[in-house]
């Protein structure tokens, strides 16, 4: 399978302190979820893949291009990313086809009759077809939201970085959108807060924190790590990370010891997660 | 409904052949009546509604240009270069900051009494900074979308001329009315233009090293240490004269040739779409 993006031992600083240490990953077609906690390094990460930062050092490759050799190279790339921020601030005054106009002429569709066409399609993409002459700022959170997603979707980019797509859609709309991204053809990189977007969705999972990738595997994969070490029982396991008492009356516990009377259960993404994070408290020596 | 269209009606109400009363009887009637919307369907071609539908929805979202983009338009500036400049909504700012700095000029020199040689270097300082304002708060400032369109392919330097352009048509000319308008000034009311294009050129320059703000700050600086030292070292009028015009227009051509080497390209590429 062709690589669409890689980094080669890539890292950031921002005034000396390090926001990613040097990385080095590959993506291939398909969906990658990265997660982590705030400041965790994801937003820098995507950043630095969509060229809107220049690494501190090592390289950056994109569609094959190295985007930190070339002012051309990162142009050239640019044309196959879509890249959708976390937060959008949208022009005042703008409806929904004029935003959407205005940022696929900054991806050089310069034909208009083309240019209208591909805004329908990617309105359509994020049903916000009949919502087109509306003013932006009259629209919900959560249809801004998919207006975001549906500008970095213009042009059918090989590489489409999207920061918390999910952030302020409902349940039937981020199952809706992740119905539109595990569909598309090219690679998906999407960072999340949601655990079951990532066991959803993603055919691989990058975990980060304290800007290291502290996983890099299946979703399969990364639930393995957990197993064995997620207990159900009538009382909290000691030492675990997390317990809580679930609705059945029972304490289910991430990690520890297991408790008189306790059982072993399937873990899911969030335990492994949690174990993950753990683990990465403990080599910092943070409690 | 006690009736129903025939279908020789329709014929005849699609292709326009109903006087009046007829048509709007039968609009009347299809309004209020299931049946017949359902014959209409199966009537007209599908393609034909569609296309029709197509561009009804197109009129709809298609934004109204405000007059000055309408006259560009007729001038011939190509469609998606409209877009870029009616979508820079961050436009208003520097527009409205251009002439504010104009009107506070004018107050400056006209209105406070000061003497001649002042009175002239104020103006000097003052008026070939306005469209340096204009256009790097158009270039960066409160550019809402800063973020998106960082990404995208789009010639940066393309997307600062035309907005560029599109300050200087508002303050420009409010600057020169400032000069043509003030007791006194007339004199000075156009030797500002060149060394102004010189300024802003140079600004437009150094935003491929420097943020807006430092890139302001640069040329407003140096501009001010010049007008200041001739003012107290020599003649400020010196900047009038000829050699000192030709001497703008240089840093103008320097400043864009410059420019258009740091720069990938002024193109706007991706003619295949």
């Amino acid at each position: 399978m062709t690589t669409t993006a890689r980094l080669a031992g890539a890292w950031k600083t921002f005034g000396g302190v390090p926001a990613v240490h040097p990385t080095s990953i590959e993506l291939r077609p398909g969906v990658v979820g990265l997660l982590g906690p705030n400041g965790a390094g994801k937003t820098t990460l995507l950043r630095l893949l969509s060229t809107a930062l220049a690494p501190s050092g090592g390289r950056i490759e994109v569609t094959g291009l190295d985007v930190t050799a070339s002012h051309a190279n990162r142009v050239q790339a640019r044309r196959r990313i879509g890249y959708c921020p976390q937060e959008v601030v949208y022009p005042r005054g703008m409806t929904a086809v004029s935003f959407l106009d205005y940022i696929a002429v900054l991806k050089e569709w310069k034909n208009a009759a083309s240019r209208a066409a591909e805004v329908r399609r990617v309105l359509d993409l994020v049903h916000l077809g009949d919502r087109g002459a509306m003013k932006v700022s009259k629209l919900s959170g959560g249809q801004r939201r998919r207006l975001a997603i549906a500008q970095a979707l213009i042009g059918r980019p090989d590489l489409l970085i999207l920061d918390e797509p999910t952030t302020g859609l409902d349940p039937e709309q981020r199952a809706s959108l992740r119905g539109l991204l595990s569909g598309l053809a090219g690679t998906v990189l999407t960072s999340t807060h949601q655990t079951e977007d990532v066991s959803a969705m993603c055919d691989r999972v990058l975990v980060i924190d304290d800007g290291a990738i502290r996983f890099d595997g299946t979703v399969p994969e990364l639930i393995a790590t957990a197993a064995g070490r997620v207990h159900l029982g009538p009382s909290a396991c000691a030492g675990a990370v997390q317990t809580w008492k679930t609705g059945t009356g029972l304490v289910r516990s991430v990690g520890g010891q297991p408790a008189p009377d306790s059982c072993v259960v399937d873990p899911s993404v969030e335990d492994a997660y949690l174990l993950l994070r753990s683990a990465g408290r403990t080599r910092q020596g943070v409690t | 409904m006690s009736w129903h269209l025939e279908e020789d009606t329709w014929a005849a109400y699609a292709a326009g052949r109903l006087d009046p009363v007829a048509e709007a009887s039968v609009e009347t009637h299809v309004s209020g009546c299931p049946q017949c919307r359902n014959a209409a369907r199966s009537t007209v071609p599908a393609a034909h509604t569609t296309a029709i539908w197509d561009a009804v929805r197109t009129s709809i979202a298609e934004p109204v240009l405000p007059a000055p983009l309408r006259l560009l338009r007729r001038l011939g500036v190509p469609a998606h270069d409209l877009v870029v400049v009616s979508a820079a909504h961050s436009l208003l700012v520097p527009w409205a900051a251009s002439v504010g700095f104009a009107v506070v000029a004018a107050c400056l020199v006209g209105l406070t009494g000061l003497g001649p040689a002042d009175r002239d270097a104020t103006f000097l300082v003052l008026a070939p900074l306005v469209p340096v304002l204009a256009v790097v708060l158009a270039y960066d400032a409160l550019d809402p979308l800063r973020e998106v369109g960082q990404v995208t392919p789009y010639s940066k330097l393309r997307l600062a001329l035309l907005r560029a352009t599109a300050t200087l048509a508002v303050a420009a000319p409010a600057t020169l009315a400032v000069g043509l308008v003030v007791p006194g000034m007339q004199d000075l009311a156009f030797v500002w233009l060149l060394p102004s294009l010189g300024l802003t050129t140079t600004a437009l320059a150094l935003l491929n090293w420097l943020r807006a703000a430092a890139a302001a700050a640069i040329v407003a600086g140096a501009w001010v240490g010049v007008v200041g030292f001739l003012r107290y070292g020599g003649n400020v009028l010196l900047l009038t004269s000829a050699p000192a015009q030709f001497a703008a227009v240089g840093l103008a051509l320097a400043a864009g040739v410059l420019l258009l080497m740091c720069t990938s390209t002024l193109r706007l590429q991706g003619g295949h779409r």
